[in-house]
């Protein structure tokens, strides 16, 4: 039994100093979902991410260096999220952190930002719970807005719907979806006190059947509905809820704050979208009148990049946070987090869907949603969003 | 005369003191990373070590020892987040509330054997998760705990060489301590007659109930002591990890444990510490290089399965015991 | 203080539900039944149905009755793998306890898992209904849509078949054999060997074909293999591990009790679901239709 000889030189081999980094390249660690449901958006995320590394590497890099970036699958957990982001400061010595996608992986990779004293910069994460008074600290940052914005936005569109009287809403049961419908209704009853809620359902996150949930919501009859269900969930309610007669029952009076208005639904449903809802994204992506330019370009590169025929919405987040990131990098004239994250209060920096700035109390920018109906566009196999309408969150903050 | 005593004077050497007092170095001789690394083997490690209780001593296949792990480290996480209670009383509460969980499981999951045994452990992990992911008041929902504070280690301060630790390598010698008490309790419960009570129902449960042994209560109590040390384990995890979260319970890291024990070897006492090692040392290693580590473990289990069933542990004692043989039989030629 | 024809909706909605859930269920329930194996990758067959689902209606686009001809490619692409699988990998492992043979699905799990993702991407994916299928019609006030009609009937007919085969026809005598004791079956000279490759193949057939069925009424994500093996395994569990018809009842009562459950307690079916799989494992481990095993 010579077990104890192996243990002893597992032991020796960890001893072994990790390999030297590199010293000429400024290091971002940036854990996203890459593997299970969240892949859906982890994955354009860290393209838009990649993409926005190469040009800032071809155009000579940031005080004379080059990044590097350290992409890394978090599985969209809150736990694997952290473990990473302290293998990535301890073990690969990044200077930042950038990513995590959901509302349980950035509040958690934030206190390890904050026990490391390095700047973290959340690009989609909406959860309040972020960037409340009690969980701010001098590292923190954000890109997105908050569930407040987006249930406030939708409240909006709703509350400009003059004939609705009677409002639904359905969303995934957990802290994301039960934030926005609660910003939604507070918003709602004060801009229109007339509306009264007739129903709420709460889908699991993952549902895979949502017939009971929408004959439910059907039987109350509402005359328009507040919906947050996104992603692979929302593909499935929308082909769940079609044949049922939901869409016409509400006459298309829906408001989605969940970010299907962006290529990356409306191509999975294609001709089976709910043409004429409302919803929001990030980026419309496709943008049939009055595009601006810089955003043309951005995505035809991008299209290039990936080698798609279509981009995704969310590469825009990945894409922006690593400019955020480099601009405060300028400001500062220096990769010291200190340094970088006074930089960052008040820093305006240029997107290609806008200019941004990041609100020196909240540490958020104050970006907002682009909103609009989606409609069919005989130009594209799949919904676009009609007119987007960029709703800034000025009016809609506390 | 040299190779017969050479046996009995290794038996003799008490393992876990040598691998504890190596394992104390690293702080000291290592990199901040290497002590990183090595809190995470020493929880795994005890964690697989408990799961080893059942899997390889008494013959139980658990798929839901998760859920003690996770009972613990919710247990001690909140106390120490949200009640500030702590480490020494936060400690005990955890394995303690983990044994209990464990009783009231294990009263009913001893009654059902082999698959309908790992379906109800599955089951009540399940129940776990629910209850964890929906708690939102208690135990933070989908968020979890984040920022759950080290314990406080200021004694340490006054101790030459500790002192000038950061607080997470003193976390780790303090890990080392909890884990290697556990070990060595975990070592002592095996070797005693209760320990050989468990292997005789695993070997043959008939038997075992023929001669007049209670075989349910002595499952039960196994199924109690390993989700205590689980307990301990998720306990220790969740300080090491900074928070505390649903993910900790679900079902896939039953697998993930198990899949540890296995690839160090159940026959072995020191089989799951191997595992662990190996295990956490090759995903930090793999998943640098490639996202697909899933890929990756799921042919390394493959290849254990249909090329070492009995994990690195027992492969290495099988080639071993080949080479005893064969150098033995050239000297007598 | 419900409608009569909402309730009839909900139990409609449920019903599809069960139907979709008996068309998994039933091939990783004839698997246990025959060869005592709990194979974890049934869900990831499922999965690989509905991605070659997908793929094929890709490949036939222009070509009439695309969605029938993808289905069925699907089924016999995954019956095909699943055939590969036995005989490379599982055969060798029926003698062996039963830790090794949920580690060895569990490792197909993994790999499959990402074979998916490397072949086909994170894109979630989704395939349109076929035309035929795309409406709905009304029966007793609630909406039935053609679809869900079309499930149901698909279930029910497999349930039938199923149960002829495994009644009337000399390959279900012996699989219900080989279900009451496999030793007797060999030593009779039968060959168990043939017998349970073809059950493996007829399982994954059954799983394949499931995947592609809902891809007209569910997106294609990574991840949707481990969220229908829980489910599955629920179903089996109140139905009876290994019996045929208990999966079938076991899948019904799962259903009603998800389509009604949201209605007396909303937001508590994480936590039901579960209770309900383990007190059944408590009071009757070998489910409400099952028999003991020997």
């Amino acid at each position: 039994m010579k077990m104890q000889r192996l243990l002893l030189g597992i032991f020796a081999a960890s001893l072994v100093p990790a390999a030297a980094a590199a010293a000429d390249t400024i290091k971002i660690g940036y854990p996203m979902p890459l593997s299970g449901p969240a892949s859906v958006y982890g994955v354009p995320v860290v393209k838009g991410a990649e993409m926005a590394v190469s040009e800032i590497n071809a155009s000579g890099g940031v005080l004379g260096r080059k990044l590097e970036l350290l992409t890394r699958d978090s599985k969209a957990s809150a736990d694997e999220a952290v473990r990473l982001a302290r293998e990535l400061i301890i073990k690969d010595n990044v200077d930042f952190l950038v990513g995590t996608l959901t509302s349980a992986e950035a509040p958690a990779v934030s206190t390890i930002a904050k026990e490391n004293k390095i700047v973290f910069i959340a690009p989609t994460s909406k959860t309040v719970q972020l960037t409340s008074p009690a969980n701010l600290h001098p590292y923190i940052f954000r890109l997105a807005s908050n569930t407040d914005i987006d249930g406030r936005t939708g409240a909006a569109i709703i509350a400009g719907w003059k004939d609705v009287k009677r409002v639904a809403t359905i969303a995934p049961d957990y802290a994301y979806g039960r934030d926005a419908v609660t910003a939604f209704v507070d918003y709602i009853k004060k801009a229109r006190p007339d509306i009264e809620i007739v129903d709420q359902q709460w889908p699991k996150l993952g549902q895979s059947d949502f017939t009971p949930f929408i004959n439910a919501q059907m039987a109350k009859k509402p005359d328009a509905v507040f919906c947050d269900v996104y992603g692979g969930d929302f593909v499935t309610f929308a082909k769940q809820a079609g044949p049922l007669g939901y869409f016409k029952a509400i006459n298309n009076r829906m408001a989605d704050s969940g970010e299907v208005g962006a290529t990356d639904e409306a191509l999975a449903l294609g001709n089976d979208y709910p043409y004429g809802i409302w919803s929001d994204a990030y980026d419309p992506v496709i943008w049939p009148e009055n595009e601006p330019a810089a955003h043309k370009a951005f995505i035809e590169r991008l299209k290039a990049y990936t080698k798609e025929k279509y981009a995704s919405g969310w590469a825009i987040m990945g894409y922006a946070s690593i400019f955020a990131l480099t601009e405060g990098i300028k400001k500062a004239g220096s990769t010291n987090s200190d340094k970088v994250a006074k930089a960052l209060l008040g820093l305006s920096f240029d997107t290609p869907i806008g200019k941004l700035t990041f609100n020196e109390k909240t540490h958020e920018t104050d970006m907002g949603e682009f909103w609009g109906q989606m409609v069919k566009d005989d130009r594209y196999p799949f919904a676009v969003m009609k007119n987007p309408k960029y709703l800034s969150q000025g009016p809609y903050t506390n | 005369m040299m190779k017969k005593s050479a046996p009995a004077l290794v038996r003799r050497i008490p393992w876990v003191l040598v691998v504890f007092v190596a394992a104390l170095t690293i702080p000291w001789v290592g990199s901040r990373y290497d002590t990183f690394l090595a809190t995470q083997i020493a929880i795994s490690a005890l964690f697989a070590m408990s799961l080893n209780l059942l899997l390889g001593t008494t013959g139980l296949v658990s798929f839901g020892h998760v859920a003690y792990f996770g009972i613990g480290s919710y247990v001690c996480g909140i106390l120490m987040k949200t009640y500030a209670v702590p480490f020494s009383i936060a400690l005990p509460a955890a394995a303690i509330g983990s044994a209990l969980g464990a009783l009231v499981f294990g009263f009913f999951c001893v009654r059902l054997t082999k698959i309908y045994f790992a379906m109800l452990t599955l089951a009540f992990s399940q129940i776990i998760w629910a209850i964890c992911y929906k708690w939102n008041d208690v135990t933070g929902g989908d968020q979890g705990i984040p920022d759950v504070p080290y314990p406080n280690l200021d004694w340490m301060s006054s101790i030459p060489l500790l002192g000038d630790l950061r607080i997470a390598q003193q976390f780790y010698v303090l890990t080392l301590i909890v884990v290697m008490l556990s070990l060595a309790a975990i070592q002592r419960i095996i070797a005693s007659p209760f320990g050989l009570m468990l292997t005789t129902i695993r070997e043959n449960p008939e038997r075992a109930a023929s001669i007049g042994l209670n075989v349910r209560r002595y499952e039960l109590s196994a199924f109690v002591i390993a989700g205590g040390f689980a307990g301990i384990a998720g306990a220790l995890f969740g300080i090491f990890n900074r928070g505390v979260f649903s993910d900790f319970v679900y079902w896939p890291k039953s697998a993930e444990v198990m899949i540890m024990t296995i690839l160090g070897g159940i026959d072995h006492f020191w089989g799951p510490v191997v595992g662990a090692a190996t295990l956490v040392l090759l995903n930090q290693e793999i998943t640098s290089y490639t996202q697909y580590w899933p890929f990756v473990l799921g042919t390394i289990l493959l290849l254990l399965l249909f090329v070492f069933p009995g994990g690195i542990v027992g492969g290495l004692t099988t080639g071993l015991e080949w080479l005893r043989r064969k150098t033995g039989r050239r000297a007598s030629a | 203080m419900f409608e009569v024809s909402f309730l009839f909706g909900q139990f409609l909605g449920g019903l599809t539900t069960a139907m979709f859930l008996f068309l998994i269920a039933s091939g990783l329930s004839l698997v246990f039944g025959v060869m005592r194996v709990l194979n974890f990758a049934h869900g990831s067959f499922f999965m690989i149905g509905a991605y070659l689902a997908w793929q094929a209606v890709q490949w036939l686009a222009p070509a009439l009755h695309s969605f029938w001809l993808a289905a069925l490619a699907a089924a016999l692409g995954v019956a095909l793998l699943g055939g590969l699988i036995e005989r490379l990998l599982l055969r060798h492992i029926y003698g062996r306890e039963e830790l090794y043979q949920l580690l060895l699905t569990y490792a197909l799990v993994l790999i499959l898992g990402d074979a998916a993702k490397i072949i086909w991407g994170t894109q979630q994916l989704s395939v349109s209904r076929p035309p035929m299928l795309a409406g709905g019609f009304q029966v007793l006030g609630a909406t039935l849509p053609t679809y869900n009609l079309f499930i149901m009937l698909t279930g029910v007919a497999i349930a039938v078949a199923g149960w002829f085969v495994l009644t009337r026809s000399p390959a279900g005598r012996m699989v219900r054999a080989a279900a009451l004791d496999r030793e007797m079956l060999g030593a009779l000279g039968a060959n168990v060997g043939a017998l349970y490759t073809g059950m493996f193949v007829a399982s994954s057939f059954l799983a394949g074909l499931s995947g592609a069925l809902v891809t007209p009424i569910q997106s294609i994500v990574p991840g949707m293999d481990v969220e229908v093996i829980v489910e599955a395994f629920i179903v089996v569990v109140i139905g009876g591990l290994g019996s045929f018809w208990g999966t079938f009842w076991g899948s019904v009562i799962y259903g009603q009790v998800l389509s009604f459950g949201i209605l007396i307690l909303p937001g508590f079916s994480l936590f039901s679901v579960f209770a309900l799989m383990a007190v059944i494992l408590i009071v009757r481990p070998w489910g409400l239709f099952g028999r003991p095993l020997r």
